[in-house]
């Protein structure tokens, strides 16, 4: 006869997927049955650490576990794939956002300059250390990156978690202080693109889960190990061997769209800036 | 090798074991330091099993339950023991610098010179 504290047990289990239920469920209603008197089961229900560990085998066994039917595993694979690059495209955007204004700030004169330095300062300290901590605490997204590329799972998971944290405070902010949310509709997406990666990489790069890893090409573009190399900018144009014929003119007018030596050129050294629009092939 | 998946492999290095064998056994190995829950549990199972360190040994259907017995591998014997000895290794140079710590008077020894000496 089932007790009441099975039925509850087993309640709990159907938050695993069903490929996984039906290979374990009954062994683990054994486990957890084992020891319990038949008399006081009805009194008894799952801990919340009970409801817990089965909650993170859940999500592990549907992101891939060992295992796992196709479709589990092409989800997982999906996930890692969105939570890597959109920990690259947030980790871009910071970098890019942090240096463009320190450089602005820096390139305008003192009047800038002093600006700059009293967003951090000015206002006494709890918002002083919130814009610290909103300045540092992003550049965490590249330390991520570069932790999943690695394989260093615990690193990524950490530095996501602190990288995503300063996108709260605006949430936070009317709470504990007197200023009223600006924006709200912004600052409720700006969080939502922040934590829903950080919460795919702390929940797809399990234990379990295989290594990150970066596609061969992008659209686009030449593939890593070529952007990488010396020689990349000669693989992102078609051969000239394909026209026969004179080579054609230099040119000084910048190439067709789809050429890939404008954003090839732009991650180049100032030789390339100053013609963006070439490469060695072109 | 984890904590959890070091002491499953031991709780199942003198014979095949069920679920429950298994987490009182990992309890009573690390004098209740380690108390795996069910879930944490089925997934070391998973992972040991995957990488070939236990197999299935037999199945049991008791007053109409499933209890399932595990066993090490061949592999998993291996690597329990390689395990051992590096943990093994680690312990016993702890134990030789804290021997050598405790001879030398108990304070650390000093590698450049300090601050009195090195500015004076």
């Amino acid at each position: 006869m089932t007790t009441l504290l099975e039925a509850r047990y087993r309640t709990v289990l159907r938050l695993l997927p069903s490929y996984y239920r039906e290979a374990r469920e009954e062994e683990m209603v054994e486990v957890y049955l084992w020891d319990v008197d038949q008399e006081t089961q009805d009194q008894s229900r799952p801990t919340l650490g009970e409801v817990a560990s089965i909650a993170a085998l859940a999500v592990r066994s549907r992101l891939a576990a060992t295992g796992a039917p196709r479709r589990y595993a092409l989800f997982g694979s999906a996930v890692r794939n969105f939570a890597l690059y959109a920990v690259l495209l947030q980790a871009a955007v910071i970098v890019s956002d942090e240096v463009l204004r320190v450089t602005w700030s820096a390139t305008r004169g003192p009047r800038e300059w002093d600006l700059f330095l009293t967003g951090f300062t000015g206002s006494g300290p709890l918002p002083t250390v919130v814009a610290i901590a909103g300045w540092v605490l992003p550049l965490l997204w590249t330390v991520t990156f570069f932790a999943l590329v690695h394989d260093r799972r615990r690193l990524a998971r950490a530095a996501v978690l602190l990288a995503a944290l300063p996108s709260l405070w605006p949430l936070i902010e009317p709470l504990v202080t007197e200023w009223p949310m600006s924006a709200p509709y912004f600052v409720t997406a700006n969080a939502l693109f922040a934590w829903l990666p950080a919460l795919a990489v702390c929940a797809a790069y399990h234990r379990d889960a295989p290594p990150a890893a970066l596609p061969p090409a992008l659209p686009g573009w030449p593939s890593w190990p070529a952007v990488s190399s010396p020689a990349a900018p000669s693989r992102c144009c078609p051969p000239r061997s394909i026209s026969p014929g004179p080579p054609p003119p230099a040119s000084s007018s910048p190439p067709s769209a789809g050429c890939c030596c404008v954003p090839a050129a732009r991650n180049r050294g100032p030789a390339a800036r100053r013609r963006p629009w070439r490469c060695s092939a072109c | 090798m984890t904590q959890a998946a070091f002491f499953v492999l031991t709780a199942l290095a003198d014979e095949p074991r069920h679920g429950y064998g298994i987490l009182r056994e990992v309890e009573d190995l690390s004098d209740g330091a380690v108390q795996l829950r069910v879930g944490t549990l089925y997934g070391v199972l998973d992972r040991l099993t995957a990488d070939e360190l236990i197999v299935l040994d037999r199945e049991e259907v008791q007053q109409g339950r499933l209890r399932r017995y595990y066993r090490l591998t061949d592999e998993g014997m291996r690597a329990l023991d390689a395990e051992a000895e590096r943990m093994a290794a680690g312990a016993s140079a702890a134990k030789r610098r804290i021997a050598e710590g405790r001879k030398a008077g108990g304070t650390p020894p000093v590698t450049g010179p300090g601050l009195a000496g090195g500015l004076a």
